[in-house]
């Protein structure tokens, strides 16, 4: 028995959720690029070249007050206030917040809801159909993609452009890459499960289409930093079913040669080395933007 | 929302260069201002804000740049410096500076808001923040670094609201003498002085080297570069246009020619004759020594003076005591040493009650002199003419003492000290002014202990102002300097200063930044501290526009030989 220290701080979980090594239910298909029992370890190709510029886009979102709104015709209505925003970092030579975006808002079922407007700035209107369950906290994270999407718009399209956790609410952004820190499901089947462990790094998998709705190709790679346990350094990336297996395979490639650049180390991040050191320069610099969340509560309690 | 509009550093306005920053506190005095990314704001730079009570009214706040900093926002790390130039990591170079408030109109003393728009002060506005508008007469002493006139109070410098000037620096590197020069030079030249300035004199006692013997030459690598730094202070450059020069007489030379080495010409000699010494009572001067001061022979020194004072004069300067002539200094100390040796006259001449411990310690010190000053007190010279120091003579009257040991100097800057304290005191108004320039003042008014030059300078310090006597002293380091003489001085000056030094609460009025830069701090760059102005300033003043030594004059010997000066002696043969 060998018992080695989870790399993240215990705060932030495990990058392996509970159900990780579970086999998944999902629809997967392994036999893409190669045959199940050709199943190993792959380097980028040779030829592959590291993007001139990777680009890439992260959100962040906090809510700052839970609302109750009472409608003109007596009915009682849940909302929350929320700041969020997102912002691009491009990669070019040097790292660049090129795009950051803040934006506030209060969502609600209520009906004629009307902006909230502060001291310290205005809440826009989010109507939300319904409000029971997470509902509410889902619009939010959609209004936070939809922010993303806009934000990396201007993108240029020959620029690698990572898109910080899994594409699944992310849709119009068609060239992106989801970057997923945290295996929720192992998407691999249990034959192959095998390979993980043996992923030096700077290898992937080989590229696998997944799910059921939202069908995407995904691999998975490891980036260099400790090397305890058979999982530890690894992430799953996936991009858009549109592509070929073929233009996913080079994706995968590409992506393998350039992100282990970007791995952070031990004493610099929690979630080291998966949370890349420019989506955290990026995330910093957005829950900076957000501001002081006791002052904008504070300010709601006024203007309320 | 536009991420510019985010951007706290863009500018709102045209010559905005930054805006106050309100990560650190903002007080009425001292602020920091972050600067725009398209501008720039280096040390000393001089600034203006504006803020608008909520009554209406509009105050002006003036400062000067004290410290300017640069730092990676969005870095936690050192190491983060790496993955930002490496290109991993997003981070921002915020730059900012630290405002020190030189003025504020009117004044009501309110903070600057965080975000207010700060602007570079130029022109006229520079000058109401150095309280330039402030000052009937200007004495530009020298440029800041961004080669804007700089000017001291004249009103400061001439005894009517505050007189002296300090000079604290390293030797060798702080050029102290030559920024003392300078001032006499600016202060002469640039009419500031009125219609005073002709009568104004200036006595300059030559300590070190001879560089100040030809101060009435033109510095001939004076380029046009320096030319024009004079022409932004109003200043014309060219060399000291009357100057006496008087050097020692070479020892052992019975025609007394003055002991210069690389000047030929214009330089007389001074000594004292024997009549003068004892009329003048210059006896006390030889016992000012740090040495003398622990003796107990002051009392011995007085009375022997006294004795002295009653000798009868001759016509050549030497005197007859009881009936013996006298002409040299060494056969006066032989006399004096007979008198105090003979029981007969010992009370007479020591006091009474005199040990013979104490008097025995005052002849060995009086017998130590001889050696070193029979050559500046003497009636052996045939030729008399000139041969006292002249101050009224010329505007500037250098005393060279370089080549004078420690005993002699310290008595040649006594008398003459005494001699310019003595006529101000005697002509009974304060202009014109006497200006006397004296280094190593440790050295003539050390912290420790008492001399007549120490009572004397600190007369000058106290009483000087009203007097019209406007001492610009200089020393390396000002804590071994009596206390009162610094302390009277209104303007004061550091140059490069020891890094030991600087620390010392004398130059408490320097703030910690000036400090560090005293200690890198290149020749020809001062820090002047004056007291309108709360914030020192750094100053570079130009390149002497007089020679400094012989290598830079333009090889003729200059002019002829000023007036009152000569040194062809009548027969310099005489005496081989």
């Amino acid at each position: 028995m060998r018992i080695s220290i989870e790399q993240w701080a215990p705060d932030y979980g495990s990058p392996m959720g509970p159900d990780a090594l579970a086999e998944t239910q999902a629809a997967v298909d392994a036999e893409c690029e190669v045959p199940v029992d050709a199943w190993a370890p792959r380097s980028p190709a040779p030829g592959t070249t590291v993007p001139d510029e990777i680009a890439f886009v992260d959100g962040v979102r906090r809510v700052e007050a839970r609302v109750w709104i009472e409608s003109d015709r007596g009915s009682v209505h849940q909302g929350i206030c929320a700041s969020y925003a997102a912002g691009v970092v491009r990669c070019n030579g040097s790292a660049t917040v090129v795009d950051a975006q803040v934006r506030r808002s209060v969502f609600s079922d209520a009906p004629d809801l009307v902006p909230i407007v502060t001291r310290h700035g205005r809440f826009g209107v989010c109507p939300v159909t319904d409000s029971a369950g997470d509902a509410l906290s889902l619009a939010l994270q959609g209004a936070m993609a939809d922010l993303e999407s806009a934000v990396s718009a201007p993108v240029p399209d020959d620029c690698l452009l990572v898109v910080d956790g899994p594409l699944r609410e992310r849709r119009g952004m068609d060239h992106a890459v989801g970057y997923v820190k945290t295996h929720h499901v192992a998407y691999l089947p249990a034959v192959v499960q095998d390979v993980i462990p043996m992923l030096e790094p700077g290898q992937r998998t080989p590229v696998l289409l997944i799910g059921d709705r939202f069908r995407r190709w995904s691999w998975y790679l490891r980036l260099p930093g400790d090397r305890s346990h058979g999982w530890a350094g690894v992430v799953r990336c996936e991009i858009s079913p549109d592509r070929t297996v073929a233009e996913a395979a080079a994706v995968a490639d590409g992506c393998t040669l350039a992100l282990p650049r970007f791995a952070s180390e031990a004493h610099k991040d929690a979630r080291a080395p998966q949370n890349l050191y420019p989506i955290a320069g990026l995330e910093r610099e957005l829950r900076h933007r957000l501001g002081d969340a006791r002052l904008l509560y504070r300010s709601l309690r006024q203007a309320a | 929302m536009a991420t510019d509009d985010l951007d706290p550093t863009t500018p709102a306005a045209a010559g905005t260069v930054g805006r106050v920053i309100g990560t650190e506190d903002a007080t009425p005095l001292e602020y920091w201002v972050g600067i725009a990314d398209d501008q720039f704001l280096q040390l000393d730079d001089v600034v203006a804000l504006d803020r608008t009570l909520p009554d209406g009214q509009r105050v002006e706040l003036y400062g000067m740049v004290e410290q300017v900093r640069a730092r990676h926002e969005g870095a936690q790390y050192d190491s983060d410096v790496f993955l930002i130039e490496g290109g991993l990591l997003p981070a921002q170079v915020s730059r900012s500076a630290k405002v020190i408030t030189t003025r504020v109109e009117p004044e009501v003393f309110v903070p600057p808001l965080p975000g207010t728009a700060v602007r570079k002060a130029t022109g006229d506005e520079r000058g109401r923040a150095l309280h330039f508008d402030d000052m009937a007469q200007k004495v530009p002493a020298g440029l800041s670094r961004d080669g804007e006139p700089f000017f001291i109070d004249k009103e400061f410098l001439d005894g009517s609201r505050g007189a002296h000037v300090n000079i604290s620096g390293v030797s060798g590197v702080a050029t102290k003498t030559t920024y003392a020069t300078f001032l006499l030079y600016s202060l002469f030249h640039s009419g500031a002085l009125g219609a005073a300035t002709a009568n104004t004199k200036a006595l300059i006692f030559n300590v070190k080297g001879e560089d100040l013997l030809f101060l009435d030459h033109h510095n001939a690598r004076l380029d046009e570069a320096q030319r024009e730094r004079y022409g932004l202070l109003g200043l014309q450059p060219g060399p000291f246009r009357s100057v006496g020069i008087v050097a020692p007489p070479r020892p052992g030379d019975a025609n007394a020619t003055p002991q210069v080495g690389s000047r030929a010409t214009g330089v007389a000699p001074f000594f004292w004759t024997i009549a003068e010494f004892c009329k003048q009572r210059l006896l006390p001067f030889l016992f000012a020594d740090a040495e003398d001061d622990r003796q107990q022979y002051t009392m011995v020194v007085h009375n022997v003076a006294r004795r002295l004072e009653e000798a009868t004069p001759t016509d050549g300067g030497g005197v007859v005591i009881e009936g013996q002539s006298i002409t040299r200094f060494r056969e006066l100390v032989e006399l004096v040493d007979d008198r105090l040796n003979d029981d007969a006259t010992v009370a007479d001449w020591a006091g009474r009650a005199i040990g013979g411990g104490t008097v025995g310690a005052f002849v060995r010190r009086l017998f130590g002199a001889v050696d070193h000053l029979e050559h500046l007190i003497r009636a052996d010279v045939r030729r008399r003419s000139s041969h006292p120091v002249d101050l009224d003579a010329n505007q500037v009257t250098v005393v060279d003492i370089h080549n004078l040991n420690d005993r002699a100097k310290r008595f040649v800057v006594g008398v003459v000290l005494r001699q310019a304290f003595q006529a101000k005191e005697a002509s009974g108004t304060a202009e014109p002014l006497q200006f006397v320039v004296l280094d190593e003042l440790n050295k003539y008014a050390p912290r420790e202990g008492t001399s007549p030059i120490k009572e004397l300078l600190l007369d000058v310090a106290e009483r000087g102002r009203s007097l019209g006597i406007i001492l610009i002293g200089a020393q390396q380091t000002a804590s071994e300097v009596e206390r009162r003489v610094v302390a009277n001085s209104a303007i004061r000056v550091v140059g490069r200063l020891d890094s030991a030094e600087a620390t010392r609460g004398e130059y408490g009025w320097l703030p910690v930044v000036q400090r560090q830069r005293s200690t890198i701090i290149k020749p020809g760059t001062m820090i002047v501290s004056q007291p309108q102005l709360p914030v020192p300033v750094v100053v570079e003043f130009p390149f002497p526009a007089w020679a400094t030594r012989f290598s830079e004059t333009d090889g003729t010997t200059g002019p002829s030989t000023t007036p009152g000066t000569t040194a062809i002696p009548d027969d310099p043969f005489e005496g081989l």
